[in-house]
């Protein structure tokens, strides 16, 4: 509690300094102590051919089975548009996103110089180092924590899929019928929580590694501080002369994907859909547009103070000189 | 002083241009932050407010941003402005005075038919009231609107205490000031009132509405004109 409150007490004051012009980072802090970073390395994925449902995604489901509570047996239905999104009856599906399944293996058919290749991408959050579905969810249930987790509080979250919209590859996904918004105004407000992968936080928190990391069989998956995954990234693209994707996009992730092949490639093999986000290179973050007005907004005090004490001074000297005419 | 007293043309002034363009700049920037703090909520597809004709935008939580940054920056500016400068002027005329609780009551229910208005100041007292309420919750939302604008821009990682009090303190008051929007509109709708309106439009009030709401202001203000004559 004392650690929490120093930070934030150096925060705010860097907040403070930020707004005299004393000092402003120049982006969002990702590379804070503790900060962590995944790879996955796709010239090693073979997406668990030997088994009905790949390690990681078992590991995942293992881990996360009893997060969601059990569902009401009449989800109520929200007022105007009925949309309710009921995973619970399908909770096997593992072929795409749900809130029963963070994790899946999308396989991509490829020709690189005419020769014919099979690639196996695993696809979760990618815990973006600043994650607009964290930032600007209303009741801040969804948070990044300073080990680079993006966590979405289940107690918190009503459910209204704000964090999907603002998602450029539309990572959580939705269960009604559960969730606070049953206790406040379930007709009217929210529609149930949104689930996503957390990077096993808890797990984190004890000294161990992510059920997917933990449990791949090739060790495609890694975890380790940003700065040497960062390394290892480009070390094995270098290696294998690949590529690497999410270190720009969406303005930087926690998730660095490396691949023999291109991601121009593999995207063409991925057709965006509800529970299958495609993987368009340099897809940019919205909210960077919004910057520049925001950082306005944090120098409005000190334009209000500079305005105020310069028609305080202009009307000082307009009431003395008014005086000074008025005696003689 | 800006306030001058024209008997020929039945006026006196309320408001100068200073303080006109304060209202203004807080009212429609604070309107404006309202609406789009609604549309920062899910709410705009849910019900259908974006089959409106010209709302079409109104469920891009991004485009709200956009129009929620430009009116932070005009209403935070203003904000801090009538602080300092009427602060430094010391002009105390809409801070609650003593017995201005009792007097608000008197008021009120002289409004409804009960009773009458005490004699009064340039300002009503449940308006000294009102003001400071209103003043607590723009401060509050300009605190915690700060450390929300920060976190989105610098550190999103930032301590989740914080981040979570910032939240809980913007989004209550959104519905205090939200309430307090709706508390001003309906003082306006009550008929003893509407003399006031064209003042906030215009600076001026007519003066004999002054001299029979607000005689302990007239007087003054006619007495330090006396006294300024040669």
């Amino acid at each position: 509690m004392s650690e929490i409150t120093r930070r934030s007490f150096l925060r705010i004051s860097a907040g403070a300094a930020a707004l005299t012009g004393v000092h402003l980072p120049k982006t969002a802090r990702a590379e804070a102590a503790g900060s962590l970073s995944t790879l996955i390395d796709l010239s090693l994925c073979d997406g668990c051919a030997n088994r009905k449902i790949p390690a990681c995604i078992q590991a995942c489901r293992s881990i996360n089975r009893n997060k969601i509570p059990p569902v009401v047996d009449n989800i109520p239905e929200p007022w105007p548009r009925k949309t309710i999104e009921d995973w619970s009856k399908k909770q096997d599906v593992t072929n795409r996103l749900t809130p029963y399944n963070y994790l899946y293996v999308h396989r991509a058919e490829v020709t690189v110089d005419g020769k014919r290749q099979t690639l196996f991408v695993p696809r979760r959050c990618m815990h973006c180092d600043n994650p607009a579905c964290a930032t600007i969810c209303p009741f801040s249930a969804n948070h990044k924590n300073q080990n680079g987790a993006v966590v979405i509080n289940p107690n918190q979250c009503f459910g209204g899929a704000k964090c999907r919209d603002v998602c450029p590859w539309e990572i959580p996904q939705r269960q009604s019928g559960v969730g606070i918004y049953l206790h406040v105004l379930p007709d009217f407000m929210g529609n149930g929580v949104m689930f996503k992968c957390d990077l096993c936080n808890d797990r984190l928190k004890e000294g161990k590694k992510p059920g997917c990391v933990e449990a791949c069989p090739r060790k495609a998956m890694l975890i380790g501080p940003r700065k040497d995954i960062e390394a290892e990234a480009e070390e094995r693209a270098r290696r294998m002369k690949g590529y690497i994707y999410g270190q720009k996009e969406n303005g930087g992730t926690a998730t660095l994907y490396v691949s023999p092949v291109s991601f121009e490639l593999l995207n063409q093999t991925m057709t965006r859909k509800p529970g299958q986000p495609d993987m368009k290179p340099n897809v940019e973050r919205r909210m960077v547009g919004t910057d520049p007005l925001g950082k306005a907004v944090l120098a409005a005090p000190v334009l209000g103070l500079a305005a105020g004490l310069l028609g305080w001074f202009s009307r000082r000297k307009t009431k003395i000189k008014a005086e000074e005419q008025g005696h003689v | 002083m800006s306030e001058k007293i024209f008997p020929e043309k039945n006026l006196v002034t309320r408001h100068n241009a200073t303080e006109l363009i304060e209202h203004w700049a807080i009212a429609i920037s604070g309107l404006l932050l309202l609406i789009t703090g609604i549309f920062e909520l899910p709410v705009a597809k849910r019900y259908y407010i974006i089959t409106v004709p010209g709302l079409g935008w109104s469920a891009d939580f991004i485009t709200s941003l956009y129009i929620h940054y430009a009116a932070a920056l005009v209403f935070t500016a203003a904000g801090i402005f009538h602080l300092i400068y009427h602060g430094l002027q010391s002009e105390k005329g809409l801070l609650p005075q003593k017995g201005d609780m009792k007097a608000s009551v008197t008021v009120i229910k002289s409004l409804f038919g009960f009773g009458q208005e005490p004699p009064m100041h340039k300002y009503l007292p449940e308006q000294r009231w009102a003001y400071v309420g209103m003043a607590l919750i723009i401060a509050m939302l300009i605190v915690s609107g700060l450390i929300k604008t920060y976190k989105n821009i610098y550190a999103p990682d930032m301590s989740l205490a914080v981040v979570l009090t910032a939240t809980w303190i913007h989004n209550i008051c959104f519905v205090l000031f939200f309430l307090a929007f709706l508390a001003h509109m309906a003082a306006i709708l009550l008929r003893p009132n509407w003399p006031m309106v064209r003042g906030i439009f215009t600076g001026k009030v007519r003066l004999n509405y002054a001299r029979h709401r607000h005689a302990l202001w007239i007087t003054d203000l006619e007495k330090n004109e006396q006294s300024v004559d040669p």
